[in-house]
C-alpha cells in the first residue's frame, strides 16, 4: 500500500502529487517537442497509455510524481524513483529524480533550481536516502550544466551520461542557491 | 560615475563580459557567461553596488539588463540621471 504522498513548499515552489485531473496537462507537456526531444522515449503518449500509467503509479511506493506550482501556476512536472526495481522510497538508498519544466517563462530562469532544491532536501533529509542519480543524454547540455551547479559528477559516459550526487556536495554546491531562494518574496 | 555605469560595470564584472555586450536586451542563460553561478555573484555585485537587499522574486524576475534597471527602480535607484 502506498503512504500518503506529501505536498512539498520551499524556495517559492509547490510540489504537490500529479492528480487525475492533471493528466490532460501532463500529457501535452509530456508530448511537446520542446519537453520529450530530451527524454529517453520520444514515442507519443495516448491517453490510454497515460491513464494505465496512472493506475499503476498511484499504488506503486517506489515511485512519486509531482505538479511543480509557482504562484498558483502549473509549470512543470517532477518524479522520484527508486533506482532498485521494487524497493520502495522510505528503503531506498539511491533515488532517481526526474524533471521538466513545460514553462517556456521559467526554463532558463534561476527558478528552475527551486524544485530540484525542494525535492533533493527531501530526499536525502526525510527519505534518508544516501545519493542521487541521474541519467542525461550528451546532447542535453542544459541539464547537464544544470545538474553540475547542483554538485552532481559524472559516473559513466557512454551513449547516457550517468551522474550521482551525495549529500555533502549537495550542501557543498547549493548553499547560495539555498540562500538567494528563500528570502522573502514581495516587496 | 552614473547608476547605468555603475550597472553595466555590475554585469560585466559579475558575467565577465566586455561592457559593450551590457544592453538592455542580453537575457540570463542566452550566453554561456550569464548562467546560475554568474547570476548569484550578479545579484551579490548589485545589492552591494546599489546598497540594497533584493527580495526572492526581483532575483527571478531578473531575467534581462532591461529588468534589471525596471526591478532597482523600485528600489529607489534613477537611471534618467
Amino acid at each position: 500500500m502506498k503512504p500518503n504522498v506529501e505536498t512539498l513548499t520551499g524556495y517559492q515552489v509547490t510540489l504537490r502529487p500529479v492528480e487525475l485531473p492533471d493528466l490532460d496537462m501532463l500529457r501535452q507537456w509530456r508530448n511537446s517537442p520542446q519537453v520529450s526531444q530530451y527524454m529517453l522515449s520520444h514515442a507519443m503518449i495516448t491517453q490510454e497509455q497515460q491513464l494505465a500509467w496512472f493506475k499503476k503509479v498511484e499504488r506503486d511506493n517506489s515511485q512519486q510524481h509531482f505538479m511543480i506550482s509557482y504562484k498558483d501556476t502549473l509549470i512543470g512536472s517532477l518524479n522520484i524513483k527508486s533506482r532498485l526495481v521494487g524497493e520502495s522510497l522510505a528503503q531506498a538508498s539511491v533515488i532517481e529524480p526526474g524533471l521538466y519544466i513545460a514553462d517556456n517563462r521559467y526554463r532558463n530562469n534561476i527558478i528552475a533550481f527551486s524544485p530540484t532544491l525542494l525535492i533533493n532536501d527531501y530526499c536525502f533529509d526525510q527519505l534518508n536516502c544516501d545519493k542521487l542519480v541521474a541519467v542525461v543524454k550528451p546532447d542535453n547540455h542544459a541539464a547537464l550544466n544544470y545538474n553540475e551547479k547542483l554538485g552532481y559528477k559524472v559516473v559513466k559516459q557512454g551513449e547516457l551520461i550517468e551522474i550521482e550526487l551525495n549529500f555533502d556536495d549537495y550542501q557543498d554546491h547549493s548553499k547560495t542557491l539555498k540562500a538567494l531562494l528563500s528570502r522573502n518574496a514581495s516587496r | 560615475m552614473t547608476n547605468q555605469h555603475k550597472l553595466v560595470q555590475a554585469f560585466s564584472t559579475s558575467l565577465g563580459v566586455e561592457p559593450a555586450m551590457v544592453t538592455d536586451d542580453l537575457t540570463y542563460d542566452t550566453i554561456p557567461q550569464w548562467d546560475s553561478t554568474a547570476h548569484m555573484i550578479l545579484i551579490a555585485e548589485l545589492e552591494d553596488e546599489f546598497k540594497v537587499m533584493l527580495d526572492t522574486d526581483d532575483i527571478i524576475d531578473m531575467s534581462s539588463v532591461a529588468k534589471a534597471k525596471q526591478i532597482l527602480t523600485k528600489y529607489d535607484v534613477d537611471f534618467d540621471a
